[in-house]
């Protein structure tokens, strides 16, 4: 499963070592030193996924970020910035980037992040069926109803969306602060284990009952829907 | 005067300097100014003055002359010629040398009184008043005079008159005055500049000395007022004010950087000393704890500085331009339902009081989120033995209410400052977790919005209130959007 990832990244040590980690997942990764560079391999629009960090020499990533999309390149794009507020996150998204990241940040959460957007391609380019399986969970979105071996399983309406996303990220880890953003759409960050409580609340409707577990916490990183 | 040559601090740009221009200083300017002012003035109402009594003089000479002239008439008319020779000798006797009384014959000829010559200006002679020029009898010069001629039935010419000598004296006197008058005004007006000069400059310069004290990074000074509330004073008032500011500003930055620095110490120890129990250890199961502690450290210090960030930059009022209308209730419903499970857990009922319909606000509606999550976030920490935690929201008047009230401990009154500042921690015992941040970060996100965070008594509990002023955008509330 490896992909073309450029990553744009002005800082030579923290380049190498997601271009190791990346590396060691499968994904071909290049790298581009400076903004323009960036701007100039990403424009043939042949990457998966594009790296960026906001603050580079040259050109800053918000810069090549709006010529890349003005050149209607739709390659996602991944934002890495030390800039964390959280008018800064709104401002970075709204600059036409599909995810942004605050460093200092673990591999694990960048992994997580990039997988999704990965996939998130994937499923608009073969425009799949509208029904998920995850092994005998199946998932309707169009009625939002949700059945395990042929038994409904009843679901409050941020339960459902919570599901959903995890279903659509099928075998991949899904971070605390992606499921915060994603499924809450609040970019801030909450001092207490509020996701893991929803996570486990829904674990146990999915759960009960059966010998399966569906819903796995992946440690130091975050969960992951698999059958 | 204090307008010194003082230039801009030293890193400045040199093309943005502020040098005293090379024209006359404001105060001889102001000085010119004043003098002018009352020459203009005094110019004007002198010279009413002057046409005035010459005007005044002149009307009264002609009355006169007319006056004896219709006299001597008379006489002839009742007396005949006779009677007019008997008035125009004892004219001339009474010895004023200013009275002109003659009589002429036809051809001009002197008959008696005391002129040497019939006035020939208007040649033929004609009846009525003129100024001219009089020649008396035993004189060689002619004098400026108001004069009247009158034919008299048999041909002969009564000439009487006054020479305006003594008018005319009167009136150089008057304007001599005037004049005196006018430049004694014009020193009088020159010196009252001075002196306004001075006053002006001494008020602008202890401004000028206060600010100059400034540039100098000294913000303890401040501008004298006299206290009787004039233009200068409230000037000197509202820098006074603006100095205010600028050190509260300055003292909380040095107390957030002096905090953050003594706040950093403490955890950045705690992660130190992981990572060196993590590298001494060779239990593979113990680093592993190690490394795990290491990376909760270092999350939590990121988290730390994240929330500090996020205060300063409230406080700097950035932010405002991502601004949008949203509804409070409908955000409170939602973090209500996020929080539920988690105070259900701690072993506490989260319930929501809001009017039926829709709160709309012009606000940063992520921030506004993770203020009210920040106060249910407290309230579930710290308040949910007492069993019952609300979220209310209500729109009071002007401003708008998003409060969480808990049945925990509370804060008595003297503690409740304390805890909205920067690091005030409350309870030092709470360790790495609490980095005493919540509270100022609410407050912060209520002063972005112009409003303020309230702590108040709950009996028993404590009800944390964030009051944000509604305030008339341009742009209407458009109907929210549903979420």
């Amino acid at each position: 499963m490896g992909r073309k990832i450029l990553l744009v990244e002005d800082d030579a040590e923290t380049a190498a070592y997601l271009a190791k980690g990346l590396g060691q997942e499968g994904h071909g990764v290049e790298i581009a030193g400076n903004g323009q560079e960036g701007l100039f391999r990403g424009s043939d629009g042949s990457f998966d996924l594009i790296i960026l960090d906001r603050m580079l020499p040259v050109l800053d990533g918000i810069a090549v970020l709006k010529a890349l999309r003005a050149a209607r390149i739709d390659t996602p794009v991944l934002v890495l910035s030390a800039l964390a507020s959280v008018g800064d996150r709104i401002d970075g998204l709204e600059s036409g980037s599909d995810d942004y990241l605050v460093k200092p940040f673990s591999f694990a959460e960048l992994l997580a992040r990039v997988n999704a957007l990965l996939r998130r391609r994937e499923a608009r380019l073969t425009a799949a069926d509208h029904r998920l399986t995850v092994g005998d969970l199946e998932i309707d979105p169009l009625s939002r109803s949700v059945k395990r071996a042929g038994k409904k399983i009843e679901l409050k309406p941020r339960e459902y969306l919570l599901l959903e996303y995890f279903a659509r990220n099928e075998g991949r880890v899904v971070t605390r602060t992606m499921l915060l953003e994603q499924v809450w759409d609040y970019h801030f960050d909450p001092g207490t284990n509020v996701i893991d409580v929803h996570v486990s609340r829904l674990r146990r409707k999915l759960e009960d009952g059966f010998e399966r577990p569906l819903l796995h916490t992946v440690r130091g990183a975050g969960y992951m829907l698999a059958a | 005067m204090g307008s010194s040559g003082r230039c801009c601090i030293p890193s400045g740009a040199p093309a943005t300097c502020w040098r005293p221009s090379p024209a006359l200083p404001t105060s001889v300017r102001i000085a010119l100014l004043a003098g002018l002012l009352a020459f203009l003035s005094n110019l004007a109402v002198l010279g009413f003055i002057y046409w005035r009594t010459h005007d005044e003089a002149a009307s009264a000479l002609r009355g006169q002359v007319i006056e004896q002239g219709a006299v001597l008439a008379d006489v002839y008319r009742t007396g005949g010629m006779p009677a007019l020779e008997d008035a125009i000798h004892d004219s001339n006797s009474f010895g004023d040398s200013q009275t002109a009384v003659a009589l002429f014959d036809a051809s001009g000829q002197e008959r008696i009184g005391n002129l040497a010559a019939i006035p020939r200006s208007p040649d033929p002679l004609r009846d009525g008043f003129r100024n001219g020029l009089l020649r008396f009898r035993g004189q060689t010069t002619p004098q400026q005079a108001a004069l009247q001629l009158h034919r008299l039935p048999n041909g002969e010419w009564l000439v009487n008159g006054r020479t305006v000598g003594d008018s005319f004296a009167l009136r150089q006197t008057i304007e001599r005055s005037l004049l005196i008058a006018l430049v004694v005004a014009v020193l009088l007006g020159a010196v009252c500049g001075v002196i306004l000069a001075n006053y002006v400059g001494q008020r602008i310069g202890g401004i000028v000395a206060v600010t100059n004290r400034i540039t100098a990074l000294d913000l303890s000074r401040r501008v004298k007022l006299t206290g009787n509330g004039d233009a200068f004073d409230r000037l000197g008032h509202r820098i006074n004010e603006m100095l205010d500011r600028i050190t509260a500003l300055m003292d909380e930055l040095r107390m957030v950087t002096d905090s953050l620095a003594h706040d950093l110490r403490s955890p950045v120890g705690r992660l130190r000393a992981a990572a060196y129990a993590a590298a001494e250890t060779t239990d593979p199961a113990e680093r592993d704890q190690h490394l795990t502690n290491v990376l909760r450290q270092a999350d939590s210090l990121t988290r730390m500085l994240a929330t500090a960030l996020e205060i300063s930059r409230s406080e700097a009022m950035t932010g405002r331009e991502q601004f949008t209308w949203f509804d409070v209730g409908a955000l409170t419903d939602e973090l209500c339902e996020m929080y539920e499970p988690v105070a259900e857990e701690a072993g506490a009922g989260l319930g929501i009081e809001r009017p039926a319909g829709s709160l709309p606000l012009f606000g940063h509606r992520q921030l506004i989120a993770q203020a009210v999550s920040n106060l249910i976030e407290n309230a579930i920490r710290y308040g949910a033995r007492g069993g019952d935690i609300r979220v209310l929201s209500h729109k009071d008047g002007k401003q708008l209410a998003i409060a969480v009230a808990d049945r925990g401990p509370g804060i008595p009154p003297e503690r409740r400052t304390e805890a909205l500042r920067r690091f005030g921690r409350l309870d030092s015992s709470r360790g790495a977790e609490g980095a005493g941040l919540g509270l100022a970060l609410v407050r912060s996100i209520a002063h972005l919005h112009g409003g303020d965070l309230v702590l108040e008594d709950n009996a028993p509990g404590l009800i944390a209130r964030l009051q944000l002023p509604l305030t008339d955008e341009p742009r209407h509330p458009p109907a929210v959007p549903a979420p």
